[in-house]
């Protein structure tokens, strides 16, 4: 029998940022390659009420190295032409890869702290998260999934768009409806607004998965 | 210009060539006086000169020398002229075959080796330096004859030639197990006959003795475990302490065999040379004989790889030794040797294949474009690397997402080289093809201009299993979250009914990787579903029976996951996936899907369980037929009877499915 | 991603200074001064064993070739060579046949000592037949030399670039009538002979499993490098004069 190209060079192993359909299932089917989630960025200031309409879209997913990827869209951004996208990157808290505690990103335990209260999913934790940033919990059968996204280039403008991408999202995935709640941090923008996003389905009559393999 | 008439007369004496037969004819003399006097000539002008080589052995010399080689070896006459006329003789075998394969191949055609092994225990030392020198010229080619240590003559002949004094005849032996030490049985029987104690004493004597020992050792140990922990056992640890040591001999190529030597350790058994410290040295130092410009400097970057190949905590030793940096500067050299060349690309490969701070450095650096260059270079070996180093490079979602890849300077002679002369340089190419198609942008397009999915699919249908999984990996990759347009122009190349041969191929992994492409192909926009109905639906059926056919879980799961993103669709779409799912008679054969709900591998259960809600979606209007046929073919109650399912995302989507048959029970009883 | 609030590129200028201040503070700072009496109580400290300068000084004759010093140091300090004593006549008649222009004969004498070196050193060999060549063309057999060099040394600069451009550069010599203003002409000055017969000893040494340098010189331009690392950091009594070794007061 003939090998797979990919094992004479290198034996296909657990490879960084990639999503390799084998040797690592997504943790969700529904926050798999290509799953894609609208809603709104609440953007209100003292000013005046605001909120943004936001599509996500999730492009690659390595659970064994909390690693989680993807798109996010900003529609009726004010001062903008056209919708401002930009690229992200998530950390997944596993407790492995990532605790609750960020240790960067201008980010203190008190901040961690406030933002992830925020979530009603959480309270159950806080107890253990206060004492080692969740280390010795197991959240394999959790309801939720714990993610910080952090934009990291903007795809379509330039950096001069008037949008800054400094802070990151606590993010609060729920796996039973693939709703997505998330609260968007960075000292020199407006506290707490609010990322509600619910999950798609494009028109289809049901649910429908990609996938792709790096090697 | 000043010119003589005796010049010429006088160089045709000397230095020109004069006929060579000449030079035959005294060969072959009866005196053996005018026999010595012609060996010692063509020694000298054979020796340093391929050219010259390669006109005597044309010429017919070679034998002619072996016979004089052969009359007195076997004389045993031990006058001062014969063991001249041995020594010259052997000195210009031992030149023909001096790196110069038609050489080795003619001395070895003329019979010379066994009369240069009776010179090794000839009583004159000059006689046994030269006969074991020219042997060992014999032995550094692939040419000769290997010798086999599983019988007892050659291993006692092996170990004679070891325990010799002469410094020569100790390098014979090493070369020879160097050359002919192949598989793990022979080197099995080396250790068990005491070589690998005899090449760890060596390890004390001189210069040449030491580095033939340790390439010895090195070949002896690698993927051979218990000659390895034989050889830490040795001298209670004292060997491998000399070894180390060894990496800081002033000689370049001893420290560079004794490095090989510890990698080869390593590589075997990696519970030894853990420590932090050894590890960093070991870089360091290879990384430091990239600079030889000679043939150490050729191999370091093949060494340099398997050190770090596949190992995390050597890959960041050498990020933070500043390797990738080293090793960009190689590559910037003009007229690089093609071997090096490979090896520095190859390097760079293994550096970035698993973590993305070297590939950031890597692409910081605007490597990139060499790398590009060296995909149209003349040398295949060079090409096949460029790609290997592409494909690791682009293992990344992230730098994929940036688009670093898919542009001009990289896709137009990428998607050339899937048209090369070389296999191994098309399967290189595919598999930096199928990485780089992973575009979620509008940039997806240039790849579709210059061609690519037609070469592609071309590949798709060769004879070669390699070449059609690699190409169908990569279209399946490209189909991924593909606009309508780009869908439709793929499938319409690679047609319906070449798809669903692929989906039978008698490969495993071809079916798994058809079967992953059509599943992306009727993901997205519902007009993509149309296209797997195309030719009466052969597609679907194919699917329907690869799923009853098959016996592998990937096969399944990605089949399974194409009718359920088929059943996704409208109402044809998901009455077509009924009748391949559950059988429309009652003809007692159990339904393929109540298979798969009760299936040990939760990727196929989840697959399973959004097919059904997918059919059971709420608001269809056929919805409640099929929730009835799904009911009587005892499906409904093997989904109930998963509500606590181990897996969550199984357990959750069951419950989705039962909070939609609520609705229908609700209405019907 | 948010809309923009405040600039934090005035806090950015500001670390920029720290570092700035930081780093000056750190350039700063005296120099260290070491008098006569503390470095050579320091010195004294160190203790050198005699056999070990007996090595490094019968290294040296071996290496450089002169057997009667050899011979007589090893009577008089029972210090053993590391090398048969009798192989460096062999080389230095080598040596000895390059510096006289007796290429050939040389080319003979490697071969019989090792028929391994130039088999497997083409840059040396190349270079011996190089001056074969201008040895040749000193002695004016032209006709001669350009036979030589077709037939000898062409395809040599065929198998590598650098040997022929160092081909095209010998065979100039041919095109003037007086070398003396000829601007390749440094090929025919007894320097060149002296590189070429240096580059055979070191090879013959290397088949011999010796090294190539003497171990003194290189000694020495560690003691020269290490007291100009000093000299950054302290005043203290330097060497200056190597022959003598001298000790030169600190002068600050």
């Amino acid at each position: 029998m003939p090998v797979r190209a990919a094992e004479t060079s290198a034996p296909p192993q657990h490879h960084s940022g990639s999503n390799c359909g084998h040797t690592s299932p997504p943790p969700f089917t529904l926050l798999s390659v290509g799953q894609g989630f609208s809603g709104t960025q609440n953007v209100s200031s003292l000013q005046k009420e605001e909120a943004w309409r936001v599509n996500v879209r999730i492009q690659g997913c390595d659970l064994e190295n909390g690693y989680l990827c993807g798109t996010m869209e900003a529609l009726n951004v004010p001062m903008a032409d056209t919708p401002v996208v930009t690229f992200w990157e998530g950390e997944i808290v596993d407790t492995k890869n990532y605790t609750f505690f960020t240790e960067k990103w201008e980010a203190t335990h008190d901040d961690d702290i406030r933002h992830w209260t925020k979530f009603p999913s959480f309270s159950a934790l806080l107890s253990r998260v206060e004492v080692d940033g969740g280390k010795s919990l197991d959240l394999s059968n959790y309801k939720y999934i714990f993610m910080r996204w952090k934009e990291q280039y903007f795809v379509n403008v330039g950096t001069d768009c008037g949008l800054t991408i400094a802070g990151f999202y606590y993010v609060c995935f729920s796996c039973s409806d693939g709703s997505i709640n998330g609260f968007y941090y960075d000292p020199n923008s407006s506290p707490f607004q609010k990322l509600e996003l619910k999950s798609t389905n494009e028109g289809r009559l049901g649910f429908s998965f990609s996938s792709y393999e790096l090697r | 210009m000043p010119t003589s008439a005796s010049a010429s007369a006088s160089a045709s004496s000397t230095t020109a060539t004069g006929p060579n037969s000449d030079l035959l004819i005294r060969l072959n003399s009866p005196d053996s006086q005018v026999q010595l006097k012609a060996l010692r000539e063509l020694k000298n002008r054979i020796i340093g000169n391929r050219t010259k080589k390669l006109s005597f052995v044309k010429l017919g010399l070679v034998p002619a020398v072996a016979a004089i080689l052969a009359s007195k070896a076997q004389a045993h006459s031990h006058s001062d002229h014969d063991c001249n006329l041995l020594v010259q003789s052997a000195a210009a075998l031992g030149s023909f075959a001096c790196g110069f394969d038609a050489g080795v191949r003619a001395v070895l055609d003329a019979g010379a080796c066994p009369n240069l092994l009776l010179l090794l225990s000839h009583p004159d030392d000059k006689v046994v330096d030269a006969g074991a020198r020219s042997l060992r010229m014999i032995y550094q080619s692939n040419l000769a004859p290997k010798c086999d240590f599983l019988q007892d003559k050659n291993m006692e002949f092996l170990l004679s030639l070891l325990n010799s004094e002469n410094e020569n005849v100790t390098g014979l032996g090493a070369s020879i197990v160097i050359h002919s030490c192949e598989t793990i049985t022979e080197k099995k029987a080396l250790c068990h006959a005491g070589v690998l104690k005899k090449l760890v004493s060596l390890l004390q004597g001189s210069p040449s003795q030491r580095d033939n020992s340790l390439e010895s050792l090195a070949t002896i140990m690698k993927d051979n475990d218990e000659a390895v922990s034989e050889f830490v056992g040795c001298e209670s640890g004292r060997a491998l302490s000399s070894v180390i040591e060894l990496t800081k001999d002033r000689h370049l190529r001893t420290r560079f065999l004794a490095s090989r030597c510890l990698i080869a350790i390593r590589n075997t058994s990696s519970c030894y040379l853990q420590d932090m410290g050894i590890k960093t040295k070991l870089v360091h130092l290879l990384l430091e004989l990239h600079d030889d410009p000679g043939q150490v400097g050729d191999e370091a970057p093949f060494a340099f790889s398997s050190l770090i190949s596949q190992k995390v905590d050597l890959q960041k030793i050498a990020l933070e030794a500043n390797a990738i940096d080293k090793l960009y500067n190689h590559l910037q050299k003009n007229h690089l040797h093609p071997k090096r060349f490979q090896g520095l690309l190859l390097a760079l490969a293994d550096l970035c294949s698993k973590l993305e701070s070297c590939r950031s450095r890597f692409l910081s650096l605007q490597a990139l474009n060499l790398v590009s260059e060296a995909l149209t270079h003349d040398s295949s070996d060079v090409r096949t690397a460029a790609c290997i180093c592409l494909r690791c490079v682009s293992r990344s979602i992230k730098n994929l997402c940036a688009g670093n890849f898919m542009n001009e300077m990289i896709v137009p002679p990428l998607v050339r080289l899937l048209d090369d002369p070389s296999i191994s340089v098309q399967v290189a190419a595919l598999s930096a093809v199928g990485n780089i198609v992973v575009d979620f942008t509008t940039h997806r397009s240039l790849f579709l201009q210059c061609g690519g999915v037609k070469q592609l699919v071309q590949l798709s249908r060769s004879m070669d299993s390699t070449l059609r999984l690699n190409a169908l990996w990569a279209l399946r990759n490209l189909m991924c979250l593909a606009d309508y347009i780009c869908k439709q122009g793929i499938f319409m190349e690679l047609t319906a009914s070449s798809l669903a041969s692929l989906i039978c191929d008698p490969e495993p992994f071809v079916q798994e990787q058809a079967l992953a492409l059509i599943r992306n192909l009727v993901d997205g926009c519902m007009n993509s579903v149309e296209l797997v109905f195309a030719e009466d639906g052969i597609i679907l059926d194919a699917v329907g029976r690869q799923l009853q056919s098959a016996s592998r879980d990937e096969i399944w799961i990605q089949g399974l996951y194409v009718l359920s993103n088929v059943a996704s669709g409208n109402e044809v779409h998901k009455e077509a996936v009924m009748h391949q799912l559950v059988p429309q008679a009652d003809n007692g054969a159990q339904s393929l899907i109540l298979k798969f709900l009760q299936s040990n591998e939760s990727q196929l259960r989840i697959a399973a369980v959004w097919t059904i809600v997918n059919l059971t979606f709420p608001s269809t209007p056929n919805a409640f037929s099929r929730f009835v046929k799904l009911h009587n073919a005892g499906i409904v109650s093997q989904v109930k009877s998963m509500a606590s399912d181990p897996c969550l995302d199984v357990k959750l989507r069951v419950k989705s499915a039962l909070g939609q048959f609520k609705t229908f029970s609700d209405g019907s009883t | 991603m948010s809309l923009f609030l405040s600039s934090t590129i005035d806090q950015a200028y500001h670390q920029l200074a720290e570092i700035e201040a930081e780093l000056k503070a750190a350039m700063a700072g005296s120099k260290k001064v070491i008098t006569r009496e503390e470095w050579e109580k320091k010195l004294n400290d160190v203790k050198i064993k005699k056999e070990d300068m007996n090595k490094l000084v019968m290294n040296f004759l071996v290496t450089e070739g002169y057997v009667d010093a050899a011979e007589k140091f090893r009577k008089e300090s029972g210090t053993e060579p590391d090398i048969d004593l009798a192989t460096i006549t062999d080389r230095m008649a080598v040596k000895k046949a390059v510096q006289c222009g007796n290429v050939e004969d040389a080319i003979e004498k490697v071969n019989d000592l090792n028929p391994e070196i130039l088999d497997t050193n083409p840059q040396l060999f190349f270079h011996l037949q190089q001056q074969r060549l201008i040895e040749l063309i000193r002695n004016g057999k032209v006709e001669e030399a350009l036979e030589f060099a077709q037939e000898e040394l062409a395809p040599r600069g065929e198998e590598n670039q650098s040997f022929l451009e160092e081909l095209e550069r010998t065979v100039a010599l041919l095109a003037f009538e007086d070398v003396s203003n000829c601007p390749v002409g440094e090929l025919l000055d007894i320097s060149q002979r002296l590189k070429t017969a240096s580059e055979v000893n070191a090879a013959i040494l290397t088949s011999q499993s010796h090294e190539k340098d003497p171990k003194l010189p290189s000694l020495l331009k560690m003691l020269i490098w290490a007291q100009n690392q000093l000299d950054e950091k302290a005043h203290y009594p330097r060497i200056n004069d190597l022959s003598t070794a001298r000790l030169e007061d600190p002068s600050v």
